[in-house]
């Protein structure tokens, strides 16, 4: 019994008391936005999801009051989903960090200290590691949700300032293989076309993706353009799970986790077979390569026919297994091919795995063989997590490889050329790239990495394997610190927490999926002493350039000296990138001032080298002449399209020759099922940010493991059970929800829960992918097992 | 055990107390009006309204075993139905884990089965639904539905309930993010099954 008898008559007593004197229970308060109660409403993005809705935040007496969807906005449409209508609550969320905290092990409280100490402190340990371990002791570890600008100026001071590289993000977790995708077919990152193809296409093809759930205002979108042309349009959603998405498919392809990559080839070979590609477009813009140990060999299409017709559609549906034949392959194929447009959508699923860049190469193959790409309703369209992914950190040089404006580390004139517009001394950024993620984690946990700054994100809880690396975080000999706002599990590992200023208590610009770069301002101030991470970079690198006596690291915050922090400061750094760093990139922002900007519903897709061309929203279509203004400046020839991205000096668009692979762990006779995790729509990320706003805790208060009902009656388990899952790294124990979801022999987990318990990325396996070092989250080998009957559980968020 | 009787004996006399003191606004509709509405349900089982206040003996035990404590005990503001088995749905609803009708001493809680539960219906109010008035896209009542894509299914991407198969256990409600004035939510059980006479 859950509660004995005394405790019982006890709690009734005082109930019966409480009520007499006529206490009233909560009820829960109204929640409503209500329009007419607001001051005013100043017009910003969503903080949470990668698809850019553009919201109206309501203010009221200096408060966040209220949020309702931008009907101009190309991105939404005025569409929200329930996270995006909520988040204002986090803006005077009793939960916020609002004073530096500082102590010095790891296992001691925390003390309040003032800014002024909080920066020496930290000026003092990263000078301290320098000196005594050299510049690459130190690392920057940001977030796809950190503004352009903080993305931008931190990596600045890091590379250009304390000389190194290791400048990375957590979008090395999510999307890294899909940049790894399109640098290798198109020769330059990011998708070629925007969301408005949705509503011109005639075929979805969404593979490793529960949009319905990640992206819902998207998924709307494609919803409603299946709903109004139900004859003309057809949805194909490929995932070995059955997900809310799959209910509108006309076709899902349910298949064994891993065996994807067999899959798409065997779509190319019917493809190839029936004749069904475009021969004009690939002989006009495509070349065929294959990797070689060290290099890329080009090879002719008689080669690629021949290694493509090893994947009969007969063989890849027995690789396959699911509900794959070798008919419905031929059918999928065909509709792909043969349909007046077709966009391609995926996410996560083919992203985070061993092979994710060759998975991406394979989608963006279909396109170009088939010609699908360039013109309206057809698209290879990868789908971002994060708000700010594309736009900070995979633009504005946030990961340890690449320079602001698709620039490559390693090319010496790209280096050199941001040395010049930086106006530090030439030779100042090392040629050698930083630390991949995982490898930075790693070296963490060897020691090599003395001082860490984590910015607004939290790699305790997102990094597969998570209790191994969590180890190194824990050493007393790692200097972190931690800029959020709000205590997350990483916050329980630092050094030094700086209390940050949230979405709309500063001005910053986001990027996101469709290349469209949108403003939001600062609408109310931040909570007690929570400032802006510019301000808290500028202030920091002041105290640092003292500490090392280095006056090139104050040269990098020169131009950003004495500027109000609220607007000026991010405007100077937003300037600085976009009118030095983006001229003549593939990623032009010049026309996309904060000015232009301001007046606009949305947002400025690039290229956008004029304010005028910005004003009218940018470039809809990449590559093609007239739609493009750098596809006719650059423009090498009288070709319609003009591919003139930074990665492939041939001009060419590449269909690779990658072979059929699994992935790195695959079941076996101690861990049989395949453990995958993903997304709910009711959370986002680590949670930190969806936990605390009660509806949404309300509405999914904790993880749980979905499990096919054959695999639940063999084993004894039944809806609401307790289940064990366990791995060679770790285990959970999560209620299990019974249902026809993911195939016989897999089991799926949601990774929002921070709760130790339910936090599934202690399970997952950290192997990752040889070309975008992203790991492989979605398979993992594992074991279940029943471990008791329903039992009640409460959500769980850290608190200091 | 003596401090077990001790409590008890305390209990029942501020029980007897609260029932000698004059009636409060909670007991506006007179000392019989059944505590039975919207989002206040009987537990799973429950014999006819009518009947239920006389049968229950108002043991508690369905209370004590309900591991999730979604049942309450309704105290002196009822009137005559103080100390029987109430479940305040947006509060915490019915999990359906059918331990109370295995204990209820009388059979006011019938032994049912879990899917045969009919504490009530929802219903899904589609002038406040988000989702409905085109305002927001949430589907948290179908995420939360122990029979998904039975009792609640989404019509283009809008919830819509089958009474075939609702149970009314008031997970949908608990988990409803929209509440409003007079403390409902967009979908809300309407005990449509207990017998009570209006």
């Amino acid at each position: 019994m859950s509660l004995t008898r005394r405790e019982f008559i006890k709690k009734s007593a005082a109930l019966t008391a409480a009520s007499y004197v006529g206490l009233n229970l909560p009820l829960g308060e109204t929640e409503r936005a209500r329009g007419e109660e607001t001051e005013k409403w100043v017009r910003g993005t969503c903080r949470l999801c990668g698809v850019g809705c553009r919201l109206d935040l309501g203010v009221k007496n200096g408060k966040a009051v209220a949020l309702r969807g931008v009907a101009d906005s190309r991105t939404n449409l005025g569409y929200v989903c329930m996270k995006g209508m909520l988040f204002y609550k986090l803006i005077g969320h009793p939960d916020r960090l609002t004073k530096p905290l500082y102590r010095t092990k790891k296992d001691q409280p925390f003390k309040e200290i003032s800014w002024d100490q909080a920066l020496d402190i930290a000026a003092r340990e990263f000078a301290k590691a320098v000196k005594e371990h050299g510049n690459d002791s130190v690392a920057y570890y940001g977030s796809g949700q950190a503004q352009t600008e903080e993305t931008y100026l931190f990596q600045k001071i890091f590379r250009a300032g304390l000389q190194t590289n290791n400048v990375e993000g957590n979008p090395r977790l999510c999307m890294a293989s899909a940049v790894g995708g399109y640098v290798t077919s198109f020769g330059a990152d990011e998708p070629i076309g925007s969301y408005s193809n949705i509503e011109k296409t005639n075929c979805f093809f969404i593979i490793g993706s529960n949009m319905a759930e990640a992206h819902p205002v998207i998924f709307r979108r494609v919803m409603r353009r299946k709903l109004d042309h139900p004859k003309d349009v057809t949805v194909i959603n490929v995932d070995p799970r059955v997900s809310p998405t799959s209910r509108i498919a006309d076709i899902h392809l349910q298949f064994k986790p891993g065996t994807d990559l067999a899959l798409m080839n065997a779509m190319a070979n019917v493809i190839i077979e029936e004749k069904l590609f475009d021969e004009k477009f690939v002989s006009d813009y495509c070349v065929f390569k294959k990797q070689e140990e060290k290099e890329a060999k080009t090879v002719d299409f008689e080669a690629y026919k021949e290694f493509i017709s090893e994947y009969t559609p007969e063989k890849a549906a027995a690789i396959c297994g699911g509900n794959i034949t070798p008919d419905i392959i031929r059918q999928v194929s065909r509709t792909f091919a043969q349909s007046k447009g077709t966009v391609s959508m995926w996410c996560m699923g083919l992203n985070q795995r061993i092979r994710g860049v060759w998975a991406n190469n394979l989608v963006n193959n279909l396109h170009l063989l088939t010609g699908q790409i360039c013109r309206p309703g057809a698209d290879s369209l990868s789908l971002t997590g994060q708000p700010n992914a594309c736009g900070g950190v995979r633009e504005g040089g946030g990961l340890c490889h690449i320079l602001p404006g698709h620039r490559p580390v390693e090319n010496d004139k790209a280096r050199n050329q941001v040395e010049e517009l930086w106006g530090v001394p030439a030779g100042r950024i090392p040629p050698k790239p930083g630390l991949h993620t995982m490898a930075l984690f790693s070296a963490v946990n060897e020691g090599k990495i003395k001082a860490i700054w984590i910015n607004c994100t939290s790699p305790a809880q997102s990094l597969p394997n998570v209790d191994f690396y969590r180890k190194g975080m824990r050493r007393d000999d790692v200097f972190l610190v931690c800029t959020d706002v709000f205590p997350t599990k990483t916050t329980e590992l630092a050094n030094l927490v700086l209390p940050t200023a949230f979405h709309f208590e500063k001005t910053g610009v986001y990027g996101c999926t469709e290349r469209r770069s949108q403003l939001t301002p600062k609408a109310v101030d931040p909570p007690g002493e929570a400032k802006p991470e510019v301000w808290i970079a500028r202030e920091w690198t002041l105290r640092l350039a003292r500490e090392l006596k280095d006056p090139v690291i104050e040269k990098c915050i020169e131009p950003f000296k004495g500027l109000e922090e609220g607007w000026a400061l991010p405007k100077a750094v937003w300037d600085e990138y976009t009118q030095k760093l983006t001229k003549g990139r593939d990623n032009d922002l010049r026309g996309a001032t904060y000015e232009v900007m301001k007046g606009m519903a949305d947002g400025v897709q690039w290229p956008a080298p004029t304010e005028d061309f910005a004003r009218k929203g940018g470039t809809e279509i990449k590559f093609v002449r007239g739609i493009d203004p750098m596809a006719d400046s650059e423009a090498k020839d009288d070709k319609p399209f003009q591919f003139y991205g930074p990665a492939h000096a041939d001009r060419k668009l590449y269909v690779w020759l990658r072979p059929h692979a699994g992935a790195a762990e695959e079941p076996d006779a101690e861990y049989p099922f395949v453990l995958s995790t993903g997304r709910i729509i009711d959370h986002w990320h680590t949670s930190s940010m969806t936990g605390r706003i009660p509806e949404l805790m309300r509405a999914n208060p904790y993880a749980f493991i979905e499990v096919n009902p054959k695999d639940a009656a063999r084993l004894g388990i039944k809806p609401g059970d307790m289940v064990e899952v366990e791995s060679h790294r770790g285990k959970n124990v999560l209620p299990a929800k019974v249902y026809e979801g993911p195939i016989e022999g897999m089991v799926f987990v949601y990774w929002h829960d921070m709760d130790e318990d339910r936090m599934i990325n202690k399970v997952c396996k950290d192997a990752f992918d040889p070309i975008s070092k992203e790991p492989e989250f979605k398979i993992s080998a594992a074991r279940i097992r029943r471990v008791s009957g329903s039992v009640p559980l409460k959500p769980y968020i850290v608190s200091l | 055990m003596n401090r077990i009787r001790n409590a008890r004996r305390s209990f029942l006399k501020i029980l007897a107390g609260l029932f000698l003191l004059p009636a409060r606004k909670a007991c506006a509709g007179g000392i019989f009006q059944s505590p039975v509405a919207t989002n206040r349900l009987r537990p799973p089982g429950a014999v006819s309204e009518e009947i239920f206040t006389g049968k229950c003996i108002r043991c508690g035990r369905c209370i004590e075993v309900c591991p999730y404590r979604s049942i309450i005990q309704l105290d002196a503001r009822v009137g005559i139905h103080a100390g029987t088995p109430l479940i305040r749905a947006e509060d915490v609803p019915c999990y359906l884990c059918m331990k109370c009708v295995e204990v209820c001493p009388t059979g006011t809680l019938r032994r049912i089965r879990q899917e045969d539960t009919r504490m009530g219906l929802a219903v899904v109010d589609r002038h406040r639904c988000i989702t409905w008035r085109e305002e927001a896209l949430c589907r948290t009542c179908y995420n939360v539905c122990p029979f998904k894509e039975k009792a609640i299914r989404l019509d283009e991407l809008r919830p819509v309930i089958d009474e075939k198969y609702c149970t009314g256990c008031g997970l949908c409600t608990h988990g409803c993010p929209i509440s409003t004035e007079d403390g409902r939510k967009a979908v809300n059980i309407e005990p449509l099954y207990s017998g009570l006479r209006r």
